[in-house]
């Protein structure tokens, strides 16, 4: 950095664009003969470019600079709406399609005067005055859902409880919370910056989780996304079913957790379902299941005292409500009802949320034990085969059925559910030695039992057990214990009355 | 344009995303202002999605970017040159060598400017995006600052030169 005053007066005119020949001719053969000048002019201009770079999406700026007009130092003229050059040569639509996108994307274009999204709509959310954001000021959202459209069509959905502001059309800044984006051609290299990373998007549908310490999880449900972590500079490209976790050390692969966000596609039926009064119904029959005599457990997590566990509360299936999310091995909640007690009826009934399905084992509910010294132990969960099953210690199938390991399974995959709130229900019956399943409100498949103990509880486990084969990807809303076997009709009331879509 | 399937438009994009800001870096050394690096970086851009084909898988992208880059801006210093205040092409053509030789070390000095000028006083700061802010006429800015044109000018290369201290500092060894 020794530089001499008489270089840096020449380059400063350089690039004031205020040299006269004489002067160019003098910093020609400085830059040409002087290795320590042109060392410094190289990294002078390199830093120049990362300032542009860095700055340019800064609102303070855009808020004070008025309108764009000629840039001083040039003679040439900004680009208008289309390049000026190269684009109109090329015959093909098509061609002219693809290249404006990849414009678009490298955000060669000027910055579009319409404001930055409109909301579209906000669920259960206070202090959203506008229908329009316009600056680059934060918006925080305590509770509910927001739906945004920016100004090229990307379609965002953001989960309470978040902190966020645009930083242009093109690029959102999230601090906390949830967002889904579903981003068309048009708005290619939308970007979501989080206090550890960039999302860079390329054509796609993602998803971006930060939680309260920053460290943000990407996941690409579709296309492809390149993740650009603030610390380890190593840009990463992720394609559908790929996540990743940007911390301040090595970056993690992480498994995709599609349902742990709210889609674009899901809302409309999210909110419809809200508009046409469905909350009120939900309570109502909550308070009805709440007078049953033979109500063992309901876990609404509505209450401020929450039950004991490792999980994250995020939203429930309303928007504003609340639920736990369960997302690592080992995160659980606890629950310790009816030791001491047989049940010769049970019914389970929940709403869960999968994030993901296949190995290891989706665990709803196990209790602790699992041995000879108490049979009729419960342990229900979603098998590796997508399945529902109904375990008890000690029982055995009829000799005739066709499961193949040796547990009651539900026949239907909540496969085609998944990504989606879904009711799930299952009837025990050890007097008549049926298990019964069932998949939002609908009849699965019944299963008969040729040893059937009367159900046992006590110490138990929702979303974990003490095996690392199972653990629960997702969230749990409304879980339901009773000690009696519902029949089709209440089963199916129980899920019209709860579901959250219309 | 033979490469027009959809696949290999996103491959493109997600190596152009990547590495367009140490392309444009490099385009920038080698012209005298952001806006004429601008607009040779857009058709650096067609040229690069043109010639997409004969890039091979696993191939040096930003070098190769660079490479036509190269190309691009002596050509420009070729075309418009003669009635603007530029490099002689043989100057560029040295910067244009010793600038990609030192990439890696240009590329850490590019990461770490977001730190240093999160150092920059929140009003200075302020000034210095408007400044370069595409399109902002220094005049202008200046102007709305109390400075000079020539006064702002002035503390914009002293800004600069600030930065580029800051980010060395920040890349020299330990106690260096």
């Amino acid at each position: 950095m020794n530089t001499d005053r008489s270089l840096e007066q020449l380059v400063q005119k350089y690039l004031d664009g205020t040299a006269t020949p004489d002067d160019m001719e003098r910093l020609n053969e400085r830059l040409r003969n002087d290795e320590a000048a042109r060392q410094w002019f190289i990294e002078l201009l390199n830093v120049d470019s990362a300032v542009a770079a860095t700055l340019v999406d800064d609102p303070d700026a855009d808020q004070a600079v008025p309108a764009p007009v000629a840039p001083a130092t040039s003679a040439s003229p900004r680009p208008s709406l289309l390049p000026r050059r190269g684009i109109v040569t090329m015959a093909a639509p098509v061609l002219v399609a693809s290249c404006l996108a990849l414009l678009l994307a490298l955000g060669l274009l000027l910055p579009n005067p319409q404001p930055f999204a409109q909301v579209v709509s906000a669920a259960g959310v206070s202090g959203m005055p506008n229908n329009e954001i316009g600056d680059g000021r934060w918006i925080a959202i305590d509770a509910g859902t927001i739906e945004l459209k920016t100004a090229r069509d990307a379609q965002i959905v953001i989960e309470a409880p978040a902190r966020f502001r645009f930083l242009s059309g093109q690029k959102l800044q999230l601090d906390s919370g949830r967002l889904a984006a579903s981003v068309p051609p048009s708005a290619r290299g939308f970007t979501v910056v989080t206090p550890s990373g960039d999302a860079v998007d390329l054509g796609t549908r993602f998803g971006v989780d930060v939680p309260d310490d920053g460290q943000a999880e990407i996941h690409v449900f579709e296309g492809e996304v390149i993740a650009q972590p603030t610390r380890s500079r190593q840009h990463r490209s992720l394609t559908g079913g790929q996540a990743l976790r940007m911390t301040d050390g090595p970056d993690t692969d992480r498994e995709l957790r599609s349902a742990a966000f709210i889609h674009p596609d899901e809302i409309g039926s999210l909110h419809a379902a809200l508009a046409d009064g469905q909350v009120g119904r939900a309570a109502a029959a909550l308070e009805h299941l709440r007078r049953d005599p033979t109500l063992i457990a309901l876990l609404d997590f509505e209450d401020s005292a929450l039950p004991q566990g490792t999980y994250r509360m995020v939203q429930g299936r309303w928007p504003g409500s609340r639920a736990p999310e369960f997302a690592h091995v080992g995160d659980h909640i606890k629950l310790n009802v009816g030791s001491n007690q047989e049940w010769p009826q049970l019914t389970l009934a929940a709403w869960v949320r999968l994030d993901r399905l296949g190995d290891p084992y989706q665990s709803l509910l196990h209790t602790d034990g699992w041995d000879r010294s108490s049979p009729g132990q419960v342990h229900w969960m979603v098998t590796r085969h997508t399945t529902m099953r109904l375990a008890l210690y000690g029982n055995t199938l009829t000799p005739d059925a066709i499961e193949p390991d040796g547990y009651p399974d539900s026949r239907t995959s909540v496969l085609p559910e998944q990504g989606r709130w879904m009711h799930l229900a299952t009837v025990y019956d050890a007097q008549r030695r049926t298990v019964r399943f069932y998949l939002n409100g609908q009849f699965d498949s019944e299963t008969h039992q040729q040893i059937a103990h009367p159900a046992r509880l006590g110490a138990a486990q929702i979303g974990n057990w003490n095996r690392q084969d199972r653990k629960l990807s997702g969230r749990i809303d409304e879980l339901v214990l009773l000690g009696r076997a519902l029949d089709d009709d209440e089963i199916l009331q129980l899920y019209e009355a709860g579901n959250p879509y219309r | 344009m033979a490469s027009g399937s959809r696949t290999q438009h996103q491959r493109f994009l997600r190596l152009f995303t990547t590495h367009e800001p140490a392309i444009r870096a490099f385009v920038r050394r080698l012209v005298p202002s952001r806006t004429d690096a601008d607009d040779i970086l857009q058709e650096v851009a067609i040229v690069l999605w043109e010639k997409f084909d004969e890039f091979r898988e696993g191939g040096d992208f930003k070098a190769w970017a660079c490479g036509i880059a190269r190309y691009k801006v002596l050509a420009w210093l070729r075309d418009r040159g003669r009635d603007r205040l530029v490099l002689d092409s043989d100057v560029v053509e040295i910067i244009a060598t010793q600038s990609l030789e030192q990439e890696p070390v240009l590329q850490q000095q590019r990461e770490h400017l977001e730190d240093c000028l999160e150092s920059v006083p929140h009003a200075e700061r302020k000034l210095l995006a408007q400044a370069y802010q595409p399109g902002a006429v220094i005049r202008e800015v200046a102007a709305a600052s109390g400075r000079s044109v020539g006064g702002f000018y002035q503390w914009l290369h002293r800004m600069r030169q600030m930065l580029l201290n800051c980010v060395k500092r920040r890349l020299a060894p330990e106690g260096a």
